[in-house]
């Protein structure tokens, strides 16, 4: 396939209305169950997800002392990405007390 | 290396001079002694593209934490917030990479091969359990249809369907990646209470693609 085919697939593939695969809609119905009206947004999970990998590292229960970003991270795959490699981060280092 | 406090750190920060130079050595260090830790789901330091996106990383992260120290609250350990701010630009880059990776070999590998086989088509479910699928699945998709708008759909087209990472999904969509979330929240906020309505379950529905 050449360059020109690949940007016509590209710009074919926006210009229709695309139907949502059966997967999409039950990944979509899968996280459902979770979801409540009160929530953080990324950028309040962002501010405090320092503090609260801390409060986890060092044994604290982080998520009933903040019960709203445990829900954040169960919803959003990409802040709990975040959140476990930082976790990671913080398990390794301390060891070494940086 | 000395050990500093969180008021040292932003002390030493604060001003150019020999003090922020040596500062921005010892958080060069210790960014660099986080960072395999933080990619390690994703790639080993053998692995060829490492060093230059250690490296890649830890100058934006500097260049971001001198950007930012204004906003430091001090509710973490001041090296805890500079590990944040290097996973997330470590991540972002990651995950954009791997997008564009994996679309492009969509593109070029996938063109004559035929789609998988989809849920319904399952060999070992019941004739029953088939026919039950199809009824629920164009209910809820029905119902999708009418409660989602048409910026709801096409972010769930782009993470759900075309598995686009969400900074890149918010770029598409002239947003970002806050008000993406909350447009996807919005969406299964009015998903969920007009499934309510209708008596149906989402759990209900998983259980029937469960069961065979």
């Amino acid at each position: 396939m050449n360059i020109r085919a690949i940007i016509q697939k590209i710009r074919s593939s926006f210009n229709h209305r695309e139907e949502l695969p059966n997967k999409a809609v039950l990944g979509f119905l899968r996280v459902l169950e979770s979801v409540r009206e009160e929530e953080c947004s990324c950028d309040e999970i962002y501010t405090k997800i320092d503090e609260y990998v801390e409060r986890e590292v060092d044994k604290k229960d982080a998520a009933q002392l903040m019960p709203l970003i445990r829900e954040h991270l169960d919803l959003c795959p990409e802040c709990c990405e975040e959140y476990e490699a930082l976790m990671h981060v913080l398990e390794k280092t301390s060891k070494d007390q940086v | 290396m000395p050990t500093r406090t969180n008021e040292a750190w932003l002390s030493d920060l604060a001003t150019p001079g020999p003090a922020r130079e040596a500062a921005l050595e010892d958080l060069r260090v210790i960014i660099q002694k986080g960072l395999p830790y933080a990619l390690s789901r994703w790639l080993s330091p053998d692995q060829p593209q490492f060093n230059s996106l250690v490296e890649e990383v830890t100058q934006e992260t500097l260049l971001r934490v001198l950007d930012q120290l204004s906003t430091f609250e001090g509710r973490s350990q001041f090296t805890t917030w500079v590990h944040k701010i290097a996973v997330r630009i470590a991540l972002t880059e990651l995950r954009r990479k791997r997008w564009r990776d994996s679309s492009l070999d969509e593109l070029t590998e996938n063109e004559d091969v035929p789609p998988p086989p989809g849920l319904l088509a399952d060999p070992q479910a019941s004739p029953e359990t088939s026919a039950e699928r199809v009824d629920m699945l164009q209910r809820v998709s029905r119902i999708i249809e009418e409660e989602l708008t048409d910026r709801q759909r096409q972010a769930l087209i782009l993470l759900g369907v075309q598995d686009m990472p969400m900074e890149d999904a918010a770029r598409k969509l002239k947003t970002n990646r806050n008000a993406l979330y909350k447009l996807l929240h919005d969406a299964r906020l009015r998903l969920k209470r007009r499934l309510s309505m209708e008596d149906i379950s989402p759990n209900e529905v998983l259980t029937l693609f469960e069961h065979k």
